[in-house]
């Protein structure tokens, strides 16, 4: 297919060459789709994103982006590392290590200024991206002094300014309190209705079907045991069950005792 | 909140022990993150803040080479109040300003001036003599003199270093260094020091903090012996961590080893000013030095 944008076969990849991480994974991903990676915890969502954005690299089997195949010395090449740092934006799983500079707006501005974008350009989208995350009281404030809310909304801001092609979210929405959640889905389907790719790994199966059209589901071995569309992957309970991704629930509501399945980690209802 | 009447007491005492650690731990944390994070200074409309930064850290270098060739204790003073001046110009608080070069000072010089002062290292004509049991110590005069200028040397130059970097953003500073053709590795490395050690000083407060709600404010000391050994390990763990996942944070982002910023550098009037003004003040100093 030609709007093929990543590329996975048959890739494993371990860190420290003991601890595997990835198993046989394949995975193909074109433009402007919306994937969601879900998975338990340690089941290696988060080393896939960093693969498809060229951060780490597969011990075994092929990993290619935009038609070239991603392997160290891809990037030694500046003109392919410029134009792959332009179209693939990553959000960190921690903002803290994605919030670096000395002020939220050097962080916004860091991604286009390394990449060269004209400081006109860079002043356009800082304006955009501040009236559309609403954060112009941070701009100047230091990155450590925001709630991990904020600290999430300036990391995807940080990404967002690079005006990627593809954005890669590694959970979103986790520790967010249920507005900042919602103002950050917004962003995901707003970014995703005007062509952009959206890759998010997530264990919120609640935010699942809005930010992903069909999903990857990895298991505890680090294989993918299922991939398809959300509605049909939602609709298996005992899948979701077995991948640890909903678990019997038992609460007293008005006084009397309920059990069912509970989707999620975050919230409760 | 609530505590009840048996628990009282040993909260109290509990806390009270282990007080004066904490109060240091956390004062020298709080020093650390607001010397070295707070721009605030560096974003005021002053002097020095409103120079370009090239024609500021050459000038700042040229005053520094001066300040370590002058060999006129009095001339190297009047550098000194010099930087002071120019820190009030530029809306600095006089004594956060002395706060900030004075606690670093006796660090640098002290220890190694005060053995200049003895006849041993600096043989010469006795001022006084100390009699410390079977040792018998001289301070001579030539002793006192390069203890002195080493002392009065360390001071001025700490000071204008310190100016600079208060007047100028750290991304700033750093963007400059590179146009100087400093090398590209030196000025990465800088740029990384500065963001751990923020990141560094909130894990000791938080590992600090972890600790003392597991095992409480009272610790034997060779529990606590342990304490800080773990602490150390886990931090070098962590700041393993860190140092590939910022890394790769910035390479996501297109980094390539050059920072880059926003602002225009642009050389105005006052600039030319400032650089005159320079020149003419080393001019002045030299003289002083060589003929005061």
């Amino acid at each position: 297919m030609d709007n093929v944008i990543f590329s996975l076969k048959d890739v494993y990849f371990s860190y420290l060459a003991k601890f595997p991480a990835l198993c046989g994974i394949d995975i193909e991903i074109r433009q402007g789709e919306k994937i969601a990676v879900i998975g338990a915890n340690g089941s290696g969502k988060s080393t896939l994103l960093h693969m498809l954005d060229g951060l780490i690299f597969p011990d075994r089997g092929t990993v290619s982006a935009f038609g070239r195949a991603l392997e160290e010395g891809v990037f030694f090449d500046g003109e392919f590392s410029g134009f792959f740092r332009q179209k693939v934006g990553l959000v960190f799983q921690n903002p803290e290590v994605q919030l670096f500079c000395p002020t939220v707006k050097e962080d916004i501005v860091f991604g286009p200024l390394q990449l060269g974008v004209a400081k006109k350009e860079i002043e356009r989208r800082l304006d955009k991206l501040v009236a559309d995350f609403n954060i112009a009281d941070l701009l100047e404030r230091m990155p450590h002094q925001l709630s991990i809310g904020e600290k999430r909304k300036v990391a995807i801001a940080s990404t967002l300014a690079i005006e990627p092609e593809v954005i890669i979210l590694d959970e979103p929405s986790a520790g967010l309190d249920p507005r900042t959640a919602r103002q950050i889905i917004d962003i995901i389907i707003k970014a995703n209705l005007s062509g952009k790719t959206i890759i998010t790994a997530t264990h919120d199966l609640h935010i699942l079907d809005e930010i992903a059209d069909s999903a990857y589901c990895f298991s505890r071995d680090k294989k993918i045991t299922r991939s398809g569309p959300v509605a049909e992957l939602l609709s298996d309970r005992e899948f979701l069950e077995q991948n640890n991704l909903v678990h019997i629930h038992s609460h007293r509501h008005e006084g009397e005792a309920h059990t069912h399945p509970h989707e999620h980690l975050d919230h409760h209802h | 909140m609530h505590i009840p009447r048996g628990y009282q007491g040993k909260a109290r005492g509990a806390s009270g022990g282990n007080d004066f650690i904490e109060r240091s731990l956390f004062g020298v944390l709080e020093f650390l993150k607001d010397s070295l994070f707070s721009e605030e200074y560096a974003l005021r409309k002053g002097l020095l803040q409103s120079l370009d930064p090239r024609v500021k850290t050459l000038s700042f270098v040229f005053l520094l080479a001066a300040a370590l060739f002058l060999k006129s204790i009095p001339v190297l003073i009047w550098l000194y109040l010099l930087c002071i001046f120019l820190a009030c110009l530029s809306r600095i608080s006089l004594g956060f300003f002395l706060k900030r070069t004075w606690v670093f000072m006796p660090l640098f010089s002290l220890f190694i001036a005060v053995p200049a002062l003895f006849s041993a290292f600096s043989p010469g004509e006795p001022l006084l003599a100390l009699n410390l049991w079977l040792l018998k110590l001289i301070i001579t005069k030539q002793g006192l003199c390069a203890a002195g200028l080493f002392v009065t040397r360390v001071i001025a130059s700490v000071s204008w270093v310190i100016l600079l970097s208060l007047t100028t953003r750290h991304t700033v500073l750093l963007a400059v260094l590179r146009i100087f053709k400093v090398p590209q590795i030196f000025v990465a490395t800088i740029g990384t020091c500065y963001r751990y050690i923020y990141l560094f000083a909130e894990l000791i407060e938080n590992t600090y903090l972890a600790v003392k709600s597991r095992v409480g404010a009272r610790l034997h000391y060779r529990k606590g012996r342990e304490v800080v050994a773990w602490k150390i390990a886990g931090l070098w763990q962590r700041s393993v961590y860190l140092n590939e996942a910022v890394y790769q944070a910035m390479l996501s982002r297109g980094y390539t080893g050059e920072p880059a910023v926003l602002a225009e550098l642009k050389c105005t009037v006052l600039d030319w000013c400032w650089s005159f003004c320079v020149i003419i003040v080393s001019l002045l100093l030299y003289l002083m030095s060589r003929y005061g």
